[in-house]
């Protein structure tokens, strides 16, 4: 749970004076004038882009000493003008939510939990399997029926036929194609993803 | 800075509940553990920590859903009773219209509470502090539009000076009309007009509000009356006595009575 | 959309929705599951525009809605048929444009036959169709031969009007359940304001009779002129941030990245592929391997053509069918990237079954999902799991710069905000090192099998990958200057073989020393939401697909409201405010080039019925197949033009052709089915606007569960009643398949319908929920069913039949 930081910051004292607009709608300067601190004095501005549907619209991240310090809607991105839905508007509660993994982890073959590993095991491991299960389904050639002749060949397929892939359309489109690469490359035409459910 | 307006066209609202989540966001707000209440609502009430939330109607008439969805805070009267009402001269207005409780002041009384018409502050009672929507006034001072009006998409929330806005709160008002007769204005004509106002696409009743929330005769006679001449004319101890009448007063059944008759109304509705 | 209009993308954009006078939001709950869109949708509103949602409950979109109608899920095409029925009978079809713009003139081959609910070529053995007979009658030159009028028999209009008289607004109203009354005012509606524009997302596609229902819309569209206009057209809203990207970038088994189609078996060398496929894939496929294999891709050897792994067509399992291949012994390793199977996929015990028979499982996300611990929930026994599971926590969007693909084909870029929480990876990274990994376990292999791995062209940086070199990799290079290729018309005009592109659909996106998709200028001189120096929309920064169609004979906007492009004979050249989709921007509007306003289709129309065709004519082929047709076009394989068939689990038998249920190509996956004694409801399942999708992220964020705690079942009064529940008290929902305990929703906004003269209760449930997280909860795919579209592969989550009792 986050602390109640806002009484914090916010001492209202009931002064208010005239507010010279900046680029992004608001003058920092003024804040300090009045008693309040505005919390995002002194952040610089990032923006990214929503990761849930698909509306591509504009976030916001403003940045102090490399934290994030609040999270709003882009009000410079066309699509959504600085608005945004309560999944985007939450976003910042994943930043430093505690409940994500810190490093890679590891269940045994019927094991009940799960262990810490390096960054580096996983790896290993993973190419290895990739290896070995590559190594023992492979299919280089299958006998077709040629559809245009009818007749019997034998062609070059190249196929690891034990492995499978879900890529995602939860990643950026450079990551999405490394997946599709690497399936391919490694010989793994069973690649899939979530764009059909 | 000239006296800002919310104007909040309910008519427009789509119960996304962004300008909840935005407003915990901003005011750095912890999660509170919820169950589905009705409909699509979690979020029971105000408290210390939930300071606006999205409240789900829905009535089914003639064939016809009107699924009513209104986001509720406080709604920064011009002449509010919580000010009236509180012990430690911890409420103040601003010049931009927004009724605020200086924290260092508040001693988590309840008063304020006891006689708000539709009871938005909520007292924390291991601190002793009393909370409420701010208006975003931090926000505002910057220049900047308080976190809900930002984040709603549907544009639902609109803010501005309040002529302004009152002007485009008419205009789409008198556009409801032509096809509602029952759109109306919510917030212009009680507590000496509020800084946030609403556009209803029926009855205040139908969305559990009190059609006309006026402050508590006793808090009237109280603050504009007795305690004036009381710093003055009346000895100390008078002033004690005087006090725990007028407590009596202040805490008086106000706020419930305004609760019961929005909840009678629900049943009848059902 | 891809076989009515060439090419399978939402039309128009987000911002372009307030140029709209009247929305058809059907099979899409836009307020809840894309909230941006009724942004856009209110300022038309606000401008006057009208609103009509057609779905099984009054939902959030409803409440903004001038017209409500509550269908029961799944018979969509039925009173969407009745609509095409009705603007033909009563001549309401925009006639200028679809003569000009779609194939109505063109003839059908006489061999074509529509019978009690079967095209002709149906084989009742396979269940496919042979599509021969769906074909044009062709002239000398292969061309298709036009009829001089829509009344000639032969054409497509006629066939069109044939077909679709059987749906009166009567039989509509006894399938839908929605009055005929209302039918017919949203179809006057809908056709008296326009540009009229139609959303769908899940709500049609999860279907076993999706892609026919989106045909329902492309032919509404096409009548009423509605496509390639300034708040006309049909948005696909997608479900997820970078689904269009990652479609874009083929994460499915029957392409490779740009759409090329994936070759299988049977096209045994790249002269095999390029005269199955036509050169206008050849090129692309060329550009590709020579991304993917750099100097080691050469004429010589087929470009590596061999080294790419062949699809068998009759095992290409679809996600959906992947865990019985897992539990049938065949896949042994499943690479998983940020998707939760788990709660996601429909009959959901299918996939725990498949999981427990990997050896391994790698499963990369931000939080440990229900996928990564399957072997943790309830009701299993770890020790006899013998999988094993790695999980590679992963950095979260605005930990990693890269770009991502709105719905609306806009590639926006950021740059990394923060760094990635604890030092986790970004995924890039992470297939980076895996990559490299495996090659360097091939080190030095001679065995053939072994090359593609050791050949390829993989050079992203030496520690962390660099997501810009891999942009670059997708806009391509021009491999004659050396320089990144500038413009999709660089790509174009360059001969095959002397460009490489990672997505040759991208090109134009990195300039050399630009990166469009950063672009951040977002002016609107013309009001209409072009935005066209924001980012980078793919192809070639168009924003308003097919907008040729909005021009008339002369090259100028019929609109001049919302002038999107015109011709300008001073200049000779297609110019205006947006970029001009057109084959040849120096084409006159009178010359065959430039009178296609749908230059992705071979006949460069917009096709009413989707006709089996090959043709073209961009052709840069190389010599060798210079006679081949050059472009095919997109088929639906389960009909030409669509048909009422009804769920797989149905309460009632199909009014139009009892004989044929369901759509006879349906890709069946569940054993189990109900019938309607035992369960006599039918279940829909969406979204909520508090959670995402698995709710692998949402169910892990606090303000989010606050908001939305708990599934629940919404059920109308009248079922309330009958089974004896009141709001909030805890309900048992069953199916053939599975079971799940929630609490109750009693809402007027479900009702109870009259379907073909009896009363028919419907159920919705919200589906985001799964055994872990912050807040955990039963998964609604316990009892959905897995059936799946012939076409599109999306499973029939929109409805099944349950049973539902007092828990």
């Amino acid at each position: 749970m986050m602390e109640v930081t806002r009484r914090g910051f916010l001492k209202l004292s009931g002064l208010s004076a005239a507010v010279i607009a900046s680029g992004l709608g608001f003058n920092l300067e003024a804040k300090a004038a009045q008693g309040r601190v505005l919390k995002l004095a002194g952040t610089t501005k990032i923006p990214s882009i929503c990761h849930f549907c698909s509306g591509g619209c504009g976030l916001l991240l403003h940045i102090k000493d490399g934290k994030l310090i609040h999270l709003d809607g882009n009000p410079d991105n066309p699509i959504n003008e600085g608005t945004l839905c309560p999944k985007a508007a939450s976003l910042a509660q994943v930043a430093y939510s505690p409940d994500r993994p810190k490093n890679p982890l590891y269940r045994a073959p019927g094991s009940d939990k799960f262990v810490d590993i390096t960054w580096e095991e996983a790896y290993d491991r993973i190419a290895k399997k990739i290896k070995e299960v590559r190594d023992k389904t492979w299919v280089s050639t299958e006998e077709i029926i040629n559809a245009t002749t009818g007749a019997k060949e034998t062609v070059t397929v190249n196929r690891a036929e034990g492995i499978c892939m879900i890529g995602s359309a939860e990643v950026d489109n450079e990551e999405s194609y490394l997946l599709s690469k690497l399936a391919r490359l490694i010989g793994t035409p069973f690649h899939e993803h979530q764009a059909r459910i | 800075m000239a006296r800002k307006m919310v104007f909040i066209d309910t008519s427009l609202c789509t119960g996304c509940k962004a300008c909840s989540v935005a407003c915990k966001a901003w005011n750095d707000l912890p999660a509170e553990k919820t169950k589905r209440i009705v409909s699509y609502q979690t979020q029971a009430d105000f408290t210390p920590t939930t300071w606006t939330y999205v409240q789900f109607r829905e009535n089914y008439k003639n064939e016809k859903m009107q699924f009513n969805m209104i986001k509720l805070q406080c709604f920064h009267c011009a002449d509010p009773a919580c000010m009236k009402a509180c012990s430690s001269d911890a409420i103040y207005k601003t010049e931009t219209g927004y009724t605020l409780i200086d924290q260092d002041k508040c001693i988590g009384c309840g008063y304020c509470t006891k006689n708000c018409p539709w009871e938005v502050p909520k007292t924390d009672s291991k601190i002793n502090k009393t909370s409420k929507c701010t208006g975003c006034i931090d926000r505002v001072e910057a220049g900047m539009k308080p976190a809900c009006v930002q984040t709603c998409q549907p544009g639902a929330l609109q803010f501005g000076d309040y002529d302004e806005m009152m002007a485009v709160a008419q205009a789409r008002l008198a556009e409801l009309k032509l096809s509602n007769h029952k759109a109306n204005l919510y917030g212009d004509q009680f507590m000496g007009s509020t800084t946030y106002l609403y556009l209803l696409e029926d009855t205040p009743y139908s969305y559990g509000l009190h059609p006309n929330p006026v402050s508590p005769i006793s808090l009237t006679i109280w603050k504009d009356l007795v305690h004036p001449l009381g710093g003055i004319a009346i000895g100390a101890s008078a002033v004690a006595i005087a006090g725990g009448v007028v407590a009596n007063f202040v805490m008086g059944n106000y706020a419930k009575r305004a609760k019961k008759i929005a909840e009678s109304h629900n049943e009848g509705g059902k | 959309m891809s076989p009515s209009f060439g090419r399978g993308a939402m039309t128009n954009s987000w911002q372009d929705m307030q140029n709209s006078e009247c929305f058809l939001i059907a099979g899409s709950n836009c307020a809840e599951c894309h909230p941006i869109a009724m942004k856009w949708v209110n300022r038309a509103r606000a401008k006057g525009a009208k609103v009509i949602v057609v779905d099984p409950r009054f939902t959030r979109t409803a409440s903004q809605a001038d017209i409500f109608a509550q269908i029961r899920p799944g018979t969509d095409i039925a009173y969407l048929g009745a609509m095409i029925n009705y603007y033909i009978e009563n001549k309401l079809y925009d006639e200028y444009y679809v003569k000009n713009f779609t194939n109505a003139l063109y003839k059908i081959s006489k061999d074509f036959a529509f019978n009690d609910g079967l095209f002709s070529g149906f084989d009742p053995e396979t269940k496919k169709y042979d599509y021969s007979s769906w074909a044009y009658q062709l002239d000398a030159e292969n061309k298709p031969i036009k009829a001089s009028s829509l009344d000639d028999p032969d054409c497509v209009f006629q066939k069109l009007k044939t077909h679709f008289s059987r749906y009166t607004f009567e039989v509509a109203s006894k399938i839908t359940g929605i009055p005929q009354e209302k039918i017919k005012l949203i179809a006057d509606t809908f056709a008296a304001a326009k540009p009229g524009n139609i959303f769908y997302a899940l709500g049609m596609t999860q279907h076993t009779t999706a892609v026919q229902g989106i045909r329902c819309y492309a032919i509404i569209q096409l009548l009423l002129g509605n496509v390639g206009k300034a708040g006309g057209g049909i948005q696909a809203l997608r479900g997820e941030p970078n689904v269009q990207g990652s479609t874009d970038m083929a994460n499915l088994n029957a392409n490779l990245p740009g759409y090329i189609p994936y070759p299988t078996n049977q096209e045994k060398t790249l002269h095999d592929f390029a005269m199955k496929n036509g050169s206008v894939q050849h090129k692309p496929l060329v550009a590709l391997l020579k991304a993917w294999f750099g100097k080691n891709a050469t004429a010589e050897n087929e470009y590596g053509y061999q080294w790419l792994p062949k699809n068998n067509p009759s095992n290409m399992p679809i996600q959906p069918q992947f865990f019985n291949k897992m539990a049938e012994g065949q896949f042994k390793l499943l690479l998983n990237w940020g998707s939760n199977s788990t709660v996601s996929i429909p009959d959901r015990k299918l996939v725990a079954r498949g999981l427990s028979a990997l050896e391994m499982l790698v499963v990369a996300d931000v939080f440990l999902t229900e996928t990564a611990q399957f072997w943790r929930e309830p009701g299993l026994n770890p020790a006899e799991i013998p999988t094993e599971v790695i999980f590679l926590p992963a950095a979260f969007v605005y930990e990693k710069a890269g770009s991502m693909t709105n719905s609306s084909r806009l590639i926006q870029w950021k740059e990394a905000a923060i760094p990635p929480l604890n030092g986790v990876h970004p995924d890039l990274d992470m297939l980076d090192h895996i990559f490299k990994k495996v090659r360097a376990l091939y080190a030095g292999s001679n065995d053939p099998k072994d090359e593609p791995i050791l050949k390829a062209n993989w050079d992203y940086g030496d520690h962390e990958a660099d997501p810009l070199k891999v942009l670059q990799e997708l806009g391509g290079y021009n491999d004659v200057t050396g320089k990144p290729i500038a413009s999709i018309g660089e790509y174009l005009a360059a001969p095959v073989g002397t460009v490489s592109t990672g997505c040759w659909i991208y090109t134009g996106v990195t300039p050399e020393g630009q990166n469009l998709a950063d672009r951040r200028g977002n002016a609107d001189p013309t009001g209409l939401g072009l935005n066209k120096d924001y980012a980078f929309a793919w192809p070639g920064n168009i924003r308003v697909l097919y907008n040729r169609a909005s021009c008339d004979a002369y090259g100028q906007p019929v609109d001049p409201r919302r002038k999107l492009i015109w011709w300008d004979p001073a200049q000779n050249l297609w110019v205006g405010n947006d970029g001009p989709d057109v084959a040849d921007k120096t084409k006159g509007p009178d010359t065959p080039e430039g009178k296609q306003a749908f230059r992705m289709n071979p006949e460069g129309v917009g096709r009413l019925f989707a006709a089996t065709y090959k043709s073209g004519t961009l052709a840069t082929p190389p010599e060798s197949i210079a006679a081949v047709p050059i472009r095919g076009a997109g088929m639906t394989v389960d009909g030409p033009m669509p048909e009422f068939y009804e769920p797989i689990e149905s309460p009632t038998p199909n009014l139009l052709h009892p004989n044929v249920q369901n759509n006879p190509l349906a890709k069946i996956v569940s054993t189990d089915f109900g019938n309607p004694d035992e369960y006599p409801y039918v279940l829909t399942t969406y979204g909520v606007v508090e959670h995402f999708c698995a709710g692998a992220i949402t169910r892990n964020i606090p303000w989010l569960n606050e908001i939305a705690p708990e599934p629940y079942a919404e059920i109308s009064r009248n079922l309330a009643h009958k089974i004896g529940v009141k709001e909030g008290d805890e309900v048992e929902v069953s199916s053939a398949r599975g079971k799940l305990v929630v609490r109750a929703l009693v809402t007027d906004r479900i009702q109870t319908l009259k379907i073909n003269g009896k009363d028919q209760e419907t159920i919705g449930m919200p589906w985001s929920w799964g055994f872990a997280s912050l807040s955990p909860g039963p998964s609604t795919n316990n009892v959905t069913m897995n059936a799946c579209d012939p076409g599109a592969g999306t499973p029939e989550y929109k409805c099944c039949l349950v049973n539902i009792r007092r828990a």
